[in-house]
């Protein structure tokens, strides 16, 4: 079994990578496990056509942390969790992750013979709580979704310091373009530059944005499109990958070379 | 420097300030432990303090409801005049909004809150806060927070200079043997000696405090000797409650035929009041000088000394500033919790026994 985490700038698609990437990777015949640490609970809702599921720290509210009744099985067979959380302006959304990650019983779901855990985890590591799924124990290796701007791979190359911190390994990076010029190079580029490498890259395409529009992922509303090779093709990948190891972040003047000498 | 030794917490400081402006309830917004111990104390001096017993749900989802209902349960309870919540570490780090939970209890007029939390630094900084929030509050004036906050500044000085925040760690030790100090301070008046006692005590210690010189007058008048006291007794300074305790003491010595030689200063003002005592008993002529209460915020003087302390942490200190013995009241703060008299104090005892007085 295989577990890892998606981080990303906020709203870098990294629900819309891990959601598609899931569901593609059952229709593969691989068991997957989505665990969303979103206090905002968006990460599994286009497995469930828009429902979005009681989460576990609800339900730990109520005195329900029996795993079978914290899991739901969504689009193809995917399993999908929220972990939930405060609403916004409250509480710690940090401590949320780290309570419902003990609650979710990791041995459990080992048991359960899963291929792949995946751990959406939002936007930028802002405390300690948010670098739980980083831990020992939890993901095995770390994926960072950005596209080719500046903003998403400045954030990419943060979240790749606290890796370097925690001596995290980290797996690679996933492409979630926005159309810019040369955008899969400077991707490309920036990735060998910290000593990783580049899964692969998602073009920019309607269809994501219309199947979420419904609550779905491509697969479900789009089920011949190219696009799913591209999500299997990462998903393989993934599963298959031996190269993880601790990235080595680099400089902001690097960042802005590199993405500024691809113009 | 970081100091490895634990010590009185913002938190804890905060309570007790709460306790001598006479607030009647103190609310801890944070977990049910949180300064449980100084509570106990505070409880037995009056004031109510309760806690809204955060949980780990309420460290997630946020506890402000729940502060809200302690807040109604609290006013049905105590019909208080006046309510101090006081935050601890985890509601402060999880920004609990306290003072829009005291406006939506609609207990505002009644309600303050001090925004404190254990990693703010020395105690000291707790009892800052407070004042602030109680002058912000309507409780004390400006004079009399800007004079206390100077005070409380002083005193983390002390601390920092002469006492157990000096060095990075400081063993605990009971000092010497109460019945030496005690015989010693016996022999002196039986051979017709000058004892100078210099009561530096911080505010409600003072009950405890002041028995020593209390059983050094009383040795004397049956042994022999003279005695020079000295005391921060003045009730022309601080809150209140301090000024009642001044008062108090000061009825005890008198109905005790007592007579205090100097006043140093007042309750809350042992930082300073050392230093005035020693300035005092500068040209005066005396074979012992036997300093109570917080002996560490005295200057050295080339004098056999004796110092008495309520620290174990604090003898090493105060051996290395010279004292011939130091000795350590260990009873101190839950002795004199409630009480308008002074109480029995251990050397007090040991110096009486000495003496042969019942």
């Amino acid at each position: 079994m295989k577990q890892i985490a998606i981080y990303g700038k906020g709203g870098i698609g990294k629900s819309s990578i891990s959601s598609n990437l899931s569901v593609n990777l059952a229709s593969e015949g691989f068991e997957v496990l989505l665990i969303g640490c979103d206090p905002k609970s968006d990460s599994t809702i286009n497995l469930f056509g828009g429902r979005r599921i009681d989460t576990v720290l609800d339900l730990y509210k109520k005195d329900i942390t029996d795993p079978d009744k914290l899991i739901f099985e969504g689009y193809n067979g995917v399993k999908g969790v929220e972990v939930g959380g405060p609403a916004a302006g409250v509480g710690c959304a940090g401590r949320g992750i780290l309570v419902a990650l003990k609650t979710l019983h990791k041995d459990y779901y080992l048991e359960k013979g899963f291929d792949i855990i995946i751990y959406d985890v939002p936007g930028d590591v802002v405390c300690g709580g948010f670098a739980g799924p980083a831990r020992e124990g939890y993901a095995d290796e770390i994926y960072i979704v950005t596209s080719g701007e500046y903003l998403s791979v400045y954030a990419a190359n943060n979240i790749a310091k606290g890796l370097f911190n925690l001596k995290v390994k980290m797996g690679g990076i996933i492409g979630n373009m926005r159309g810019i010029p040369n955008e899969e190079e400077k991707i490309k580029s920036y990735s060998e530059e910290i000593g990783s490498q580049l899964i692969n890259a998602v073009e920019r395409n309607p269809k994501i944005y219309e199947s979420e529009i419904e609550g779905k992922t491509v697969l479900e509303k789009y089920p011949d499109d190219p696009l799913n090779l591209k999500f299997k093709d990462i998903g393989n990948k993934i599963i298959k990958n031996k190269e993880a190891k601790v990235p080595n972040p680099t400089t902001d003047e690097k960042i802005r070379s590199i993405i500024g000498g691809l113009y | 420097m970081n100091i490895l030794t634990p010590r009185p917490n913002p938190i804890v400081a905060a309570l007790y300030t709460l306790r001598d402006l006479d607030v009647d309830v103190a609310v801890l917004h944070g977990p049910s432990g949180c300064g449980f111990r100084a509570a106990r104390l505070l409880e037995e001096d009056g004031m109510k303090v309760v806690t809204t017993s955060m949980s780990e749900e309420d460290l997630i989802f946020g506890a402000s409801d729940k502060l809200i209902e302690v807040l109604h349960e609290v006013d049905e309870l105590f019909s208080p005049k006046t309510i101090g919540v006081v935050g601890s570490c985890v509601s402060m780090i999880i920004g609990e909004n306290v003072k829009k939970a005291i406006i939506d209890s609609g207990l505002k007029d009644k309600a303050f809150f001090v925004e404190i939390h254990g990693c703010m630094g020395a105690n000291t900084r707790g009892a800052i806060e407070t004042l602030k929030a109680a002058m912000e509050f309507g409780l004390i004036d400006e004079n009399e927070f800007k004079r206390q906050e100077k005070m409380l500044l002083l005193a983390t000085e002390v601390e920092s200079n002469n006492g157990m925040a000096k060095s990075k760690y400081t063993r605990p030790s009971r000092g010497t043997e109460l019945k030496i100090v005690a015989d010693h301070i016996v022999n002196l008046l039986k051979e017709n000696k000058k004892i100078a006692v210099i009561l530096n005590a911080k505010k409600e210690t003072a009950y405890l405090f002041a028995d020593i010189p209390l059983a050094i007058n009383l040795a004397s008048k049956k042994l022999g000797g003279s005695v020079i006291n000295v005391g921060n007794l003045s009730t022309d300074v601080g809150l209140l409650r301090i000024k009642r305790y001044a008062e108090d003491i000061k009825n005890n010595f008198q109905s005790n035929c007592i007579s205090i030689d100097y006043l140093s200063g007042g309750m809350d003002e042992y930082p300073i009041a050392g230093k005035n005592a020693i300035e005092y008993l500068k040209d005066k002529d005396f074979d012992l000088l036997v300093a109570v209460g917080i002996p560490q915020a005295l200057p050295i003087i080339n004098k056999e000394s004796i110092a008495v302390t309520n620290g174990p942490r604090e003898v090493h200190p105060l051996e290395d500033r010279g004292y011939k013995y130091v000795t350590v009241e260990i009873a101190s703060h839950s002795t004199v919790m409630g009480t308008r008299e002074i109480v029995l104090s251990e050397l007090g005892e040991a110096i009486r026994n000495a003496a042969g007085i019942q």
